[in-house]
């Protein structure tokens, strides 16, 4: 298993829950992946790129091709495509190996000139996945049967969780997210990583921690298209737009 | 000479080297593991005739763990190569790491079943190179692949 890769130049996106009937990131991510593979970017799909947890696999049967195809530029392009793992997604990681497209880890230590990073999904850090797994598993099909009712309750969830830990964040991580984040974050720059990328909250955003390393968090392209950008040893977190020329293109 | 830096919690700390200083000593009694957070340290071995170099650790790497696991004395000598900063765990505060910070546990393993092959490896190089007579081979692996064996070199 793959889990340590050289780089110079990295595309890091998360949470995109294809297959998910109220995932909209496809339309967006396409374009995004032409792009990469053209500017010569590895891949790497910071977990639940794909939607098993709330979705059947006809969902994403029917909604993947298209986004399977454009990864083979990558391949077409001499760069990589790494996936790994989330909660949503978890069950299909033999599948997805052995698919032969993409070279899946549970996450990635980038070397990357002389800056260290660590990618992650991050839902081993999420308190309440942890302590009830199982109670977890049950609300989030719950959760997938409440979206088929109104798509809109879960910006209004998003929203709530950035209210309610705004005062929080501001101080000691980045808002929406529970501080364990940060923590863990914390706890794996103490291990020599310069940078630490995490997704599953959908909450994006940076912060420096005490020690001078930073973390960042890709969000989700079910809401904003952020993705990290790590260049020459340097990460930066960036929000995409599409460039004329792609748009225009047919 | 060394400098203690921070203590966060209880049972770990951060230490920092100069090039060249040691980190311990072969045969010491130390039981505490190792991260790099900067710099490299190079560890070396005493033979009968000669100490040699073994291996240089860099950034995020870890050593010390015969120590920690088996409680066994230092197996070689440590030394920081240019300023180098550690991460030091102390025998109590391993588990609490791995808790806090639970991939550590899964890139020791992953680090230490890439030293195993690689022992592996060198010793059938050997062996070939050798020709060393099969049923030696066969005790030998036996031993290494973690088989308790007696004096003979049979399954216990």
């Amino acid at each position: 298993m793959i889990t340590s890769i050289q780089t110079d130049r990295l595309v890091v996106i998360s949470d995109l829950h294809l297959g998910n009937p109220f995932s909209n990131a496809k339309k967006k991510v396409i374009p995004f992946l032409k792009w990469a593979a053209a500017e010569k970017f590895d891949l790497c799909i910071n977990g639940d790129g794909l939607e098993i947890a709330q979705a059947s696999f006809a969902k994403i049967a029917f909604e993947v091709p298209e986004f399977f195809r454009v990864l083979g530029e990558f391949k077409r392009a001499g760069r990589e495509v790494y996936y790994i793992t989330g909660n949503h997604d978890i069950a299909l990681e033999h599948f997805l190996e052995d698919w032969g497209v993409m070279k899946v880890a549970p996450f990635l230590n980038v070397q990357s000139g002389a800056t260290r990073v660590r990618i992650e999904h991050g839902h081993i850090y999420d308190p309440f996945f942890v302590k009830y797994p199982v109670l977890y598993e049950h609300l989030t099909q719950f959760a997938g049967l409440l979206l088929k009712v109104n798509p809109g309750l879960y910006k209004l969830w998003i929203s709530f969780e950035k209210w309610s830990s705004y005062r929080r964040a501001k101080k000691s991580g980045i808002v929406g997210e529970r501080p364990h984040f940060r923590e863990a974050a914390e706890e794996l720059s103490r291990r020599g990583f310069d940078s630490i990328v995490f997704g599953h909250t959908h909450h994006a955003g940076h912060k420096q921690l005490d020690n001078g390393s930073y973390y960042f968090n890709t969000g989700s392209w079910m809401l904003t298209p952020f993705y990290a950008k790590i260049e020459n040893g340097s990460v930066s977190l960036e929000e995409w737009k599409e460039p004329a020329r792609l748009r225009r293109s047919p | 000479m060394s400098m203690k830096l921070e203590t966060r919690f209880q049972h770990e700390y951060l230490e920092e080297f100069e090039d060249g200083e040691c980190i311990f000593e072969e045969g010491d009694t130390g039981r505490d593991l190792f991260i790099i957070q900067l710099g490299s340290v190079q560890i070396r071995k005493k033979t009968t005739s000669k100490e040699i170099e073994m291996t240089i650790f860099n950034k995020g790497d870890f050593f010390g763990d015969m120590a920690l696991l088996q409680s066994l004395p230092r197996y070689a000598a440590a030394y920081a190569v240019g300023k180098t900063r550690l991460l030091i765990l102390k025998p109590a505060g391993f588990l609490l790491k791995i808790r806090r910070d639970p991939t550590f546990a899964f890139e020791m393993l992953q680090q230490l079943s890439y030293r195993v092959k690689l022992s592996n490896d060198r010793l059938l190089e050997l062996i070939n190179r050798h020709q060393i007579p099969v049923d030696e081979v066969q005790k030998l692996l036996k031993t290494i692949g973690g088989g308790h064996t007696n004096d003979e070199g049979k399954p216990q």
